[in-house]
């Protein structure tokens, strides 16, 4: 009984959907007000889900249909996973020791999904945009893992919760590596294709990238798998770098909320200030400025560390 | 100008955010129109004399007049067509039709929008 | 490795495209190696359309060539019709006509930097360029009417008055503009990645340039001095003073530049008009009947020169109306531009030459 609630309501999938629904629609909200406009109402993250579950599925020829359906759900099922393994105020179903790494392997799945998608839909515009999604990937990929090794090595275990435990009552590891933060947020803009770093799924040049041509049921899945892939980053940046969770329920968890709005807030700010980038302009930052500087960072960690 | 050039519109974003968002909410708040906008088509029908000068200078064909005599005409007037433009105001020399500032409301029956303007019958024969 | 070209069409949809123009791209990799170009999805046979018009009937026709650079359609072709009928128009109305002018100048390239924002990913620039045209928009229609169709021109002078009041709201809107544009200039100047984006796309040398006979902005952004407000002026542009805006590099950053500081100086002028407005009527009675011949009008449309030539028989109707708008030149540059530059400047490059295809499809 515990368990059945803690997978599907509380913090697993019940949760994790509300917090995407609830996400999207304030980064829209915070974006249409930075913007001078009004901005959806509260339902309308949902209100887009039901309507592309009721729409038709239009499958072209060509494209395989039983791997066209398997990697939405590929995605949503590695980002599910995720949420086993993360920390929400301090309940996770799952803990063991390793489990960062477990989980930064199954959070590229959805890229790899993503790239597969567009190769497999056979449009020049799903092409395109798999090869740049690929392309991106590799460019903010190696700086993310290296920015979120960063708080592992400072807390001596590979343990989220560990991690999160240990800067309970202590400085925050966003203190000790300011620079690994700002790192984590860029690589976590890339990995979840927002602006300025939406360049896989540029509707000015790609139409919709590699889910060009999905559409109902499909789509809805597509488009649940990347907001709770939202969702999570959010949260394991908090339990990373913004000091975990303090062990009363109340202060805890209005923490935990009052952090991951925070950064929602973040996020939001990111795309609006910023024009899209390039492919190139990514690929030469990534690698010349990106993974330099995660570099550094890890030194400096590991020699303050000891 | 470094820093600044990295974050350049943060300052406007954060100015817009703190003013009231600029969308006119309408319908669900008040809209206001100028004085001159030119909007729905009204006719004073006094003022008529069906001399046709508004229907040869309509660029879209929006009105028609059918004419029996000099005091049976009728003046129709096609809203679907109609390009708000205001040349039949111009060219009326009588000041019989003007546009007001109404909008044209939605209909999914094409016939119902057409409007009978002016339906002029002749005088009927008083009793000496 | 075995190279493959994709050939990847833009248009005649795209989320790129304010109206339908079909570009084929042969792309290999990244790069765009050959761009054909096929238009004609908006025609809709305006110039046919007018011979079975009046002219009275045809100014409106006229006027929905474009929806943004309606007014200077409108003028260009009452002025060929009075010069043709030897019309003098009274000079209140040459001014209300060239305040009218000077608007939509603002409110077009406000437009087109929206466009050119959210072209590129900056839906920021979009809403506020969008934002502040508002008051543009605000200011024609209290003026005119109507917010794109301002129906203003009449064969013979203008249709409708300002008086002193209305002047001085006119002025009151305008100051209301006069920050955010300067806001919008200070972020086109110094926004990194919006200069990112648009510096070294879009190459026009001076001599492609010449050679493909482009007006506009981005004739000037190459370096080409040459504005018809000031080259071969009607009034009242002879009693006004203004910068002509010109730039060297050639590129879509120095078109945007050339746009929006012409924006600015559209505002200095609007005010200066509004400050030398001369009394007295504002429109002359015009004979239907127009005289045979032939006349040539040119006006300085926001995207540059636009040429009518009309030619009349005697009769009611014109008998040839031939309209060359500015935008026709610039689509001629576009498969020259876009040969060898990535698949992403593609964005910047289209947005660049701010293409109104109803214009050049007519």
């Amino acid at each position: 009984m515990q368990t059945a609630f803690t997978l599907l309501i509380f913090p697993g999938l019940g949760f994790i959907v509300l917090c995407a629904w609830l996400f999207d629609w304030l980064d829209r909200r915070i974006i249409a007000r930075f913007q001078g406009r009004v901005g959806p109402p509260w339902y309308q993250p949902v209100a887009d889900f039901i309507k592309l579950l009721a729409k038709e599925d239009i499958l072209s020829t060509g494209i395989n249909p039983a791997l066209s359906t398997a990697l939405p759900v590929l995605s949503l099922a590695s980002v599910l996973t995720v949420s086993l393994y993360i920390p929400v105020a301090r309940t996770a179903p799952v803990s063991f020791e390793g489990d960062l790494i477990v989980v930064l392997f199954l959070l590229s799945i959805p890229a790899l999904a993503y790239f597969l998608a567009g190769w497999i839909s056979g449009g020049v515009y799903g092409i395109l945009g798999a090869n740049r999604s690929l392309l991106q990937y590799f460019s903010y990929e190696v700086p993310f893992l290296m920015a979120l090794s960063g708080p592992a090595i400072l807390g001596n275990s590979w343990r989220i919760a560990q991690i999160a435990q240990q800067q309970v009552g202590t400085t925050w590891n966003l203190a000790l590596q300011p620079l690994g933060f700002i790192l984590a947020v860029v690589g976590l803009i890339g990995k979840l294709k927002r602006d300025p770093l939406d360049i896989p799924k540029a509707k000015s040049e790609v139409v919709g990238g590699s889910l060009t041509e999905y559409s109902g049921r499909k789509l809805a899945l597509w488009h649940l798998a990347m907001d709770m892939q939202t969702v999570l980053g959010i949260f394991l940046l908090i339990n990373l770098f913004l000091g975990g969770t303090s062990a009363s329920p109340l202060w805890g968890g209005l923490g935990f909320v009052l952090k991951a709005l925070g950064i929602v807030l973040l996020l939001s700010t990111a795309s609006v200030l910023y024009a899209r980038l390039r492919i190139d302009q990514l690929a030469n930052l990534g690698w010349r400025v990106l993974a330099p500087l995660a570099l550094m960072q890890l030194a400096a960690t590991i020699w303050m560390g000891g | 100008m470094g820093l600044r050039s990295f974050l350049y519109l943060l300052p406007e974003a954060w100015r817009t955010w703190l003013k009231r968002p600029s969308t006119v909410r309408y319908p669900f708040g008040p809209l206001e129109l100028p004085p001159g906008f030119r909007g729905r088509v009204v006719i004073e029908p006094d003022n008529c004399r069906g001399c046709s000068l508004c229907v040869r200078d309509c660029p879209a064909d929006a009105l028609e007049l059918q004419r029996v005599s000099r005091d049976e005409f009728r003046l129709i007037f096609h809203p679907e067509r109609c390009a708000y433009c205001g040349q039949c105001e111009l060219s009326c020399n009588f000041g019989a039709i003007t546009l007001s500032n109404d909008f044209v409301r939605a209909t999914t029956d094409r016939d119902t929008l057409t409007e009978i303007l002016v339906d002029r019958k002749p005088e009927p024969e008083s009793e000496a | 490795m075995k190279s493959d070209k994709m050939i990847i069409p833009i248009g005649p949809q795209h989320p790129l495209l304010k109206e339908p123009i079909a570009f084929t791209l042969t792309v290999e990799g990244e790069r765009v190696m050959e761009a054909g170009m096929r238009m004609g999805y908006v025609h809709r046979g305006i110039e046919r359309l007018a011979q079975e018009r009046s002219y009275v009937q045809t100014i409106h026709l006229v006027e929905r060539v474009c929806g943004i650079c309606s007014h200077v359609h409108a003028t260009t072709y009452c002025q060929g019709v009075e010069a043709l009928l030897g019309l003098e128009i009274p000079p209140r109305a040459q001014y209300l006509r060239a305040l009218l002018c000077e608007l939509e100048r603002i409110h077009s390239h406000l437009l087109w930097l929206g466009v050119l924002g959210k072209n590129l990913g900056l839906d920021t620039i979009f809403m506020y360029a969008w934002r502040d045209r508002e008051i543009v928009l605000d200011i024609m229609e209290d003026l005119s009417g109507g917010r794109v169709s301002h129906a203003i021109n009449v064969i013979g002078g203008v249709r409708s008055d300002v008086d002193e009041a209305h002047c001085d709201e006119i002025l009151r809107q305008l100051d209301l503009l006069t920050e955010p544009l300067a806001r919008l200039v200070g972020l086109v100047e110094h926004e990194r990645t919006l200069k990112a984006r648009t510096q070294n796309v879009g190459h026009l040398s001076l001599e492609q340039i010449r050679r493909y006979c482009v007006v506009g902005p981005v004739a000037r952004a190459s370096g080409l001095d040459v504005d018809l407000r000031r080259d071969m002026p009607k009034a009242p542009y002879t009693d006004l003073s203004f910068k002509v805006i010109t730039h060297t590099a050639g590129d879509v950053w120095a078109r945007t530049l050339v746009r929006m500081q012409e924006a600015v100086e559209s505002v200095r002028l609007c005010r200066e008009i509004l400050a030398q407005l001369p009394d007295g009527p504002i429109s002359v009675k015009a004979k239907r009947r127009v005289p045979p011949g032939e006349v040539v009008s040119r006006a300085e449309a926001p995207r540059g020169e636009l040429i009518y030539y009309i030619r009349s028989d005697g009769s009611e109707k014109p008998a040839r109306l031939k309209i060359r708008t500015p935008t026709l030149t610039t689509l001629i540059t576009l498969p020259e531009q876009l040969r060898e530059v990535n698949m992403a400047d593609v964005p910047a490059v289209l947005s660049g030459v701010d293409l109104c295809i109803a214009c050049a499809d007519r």
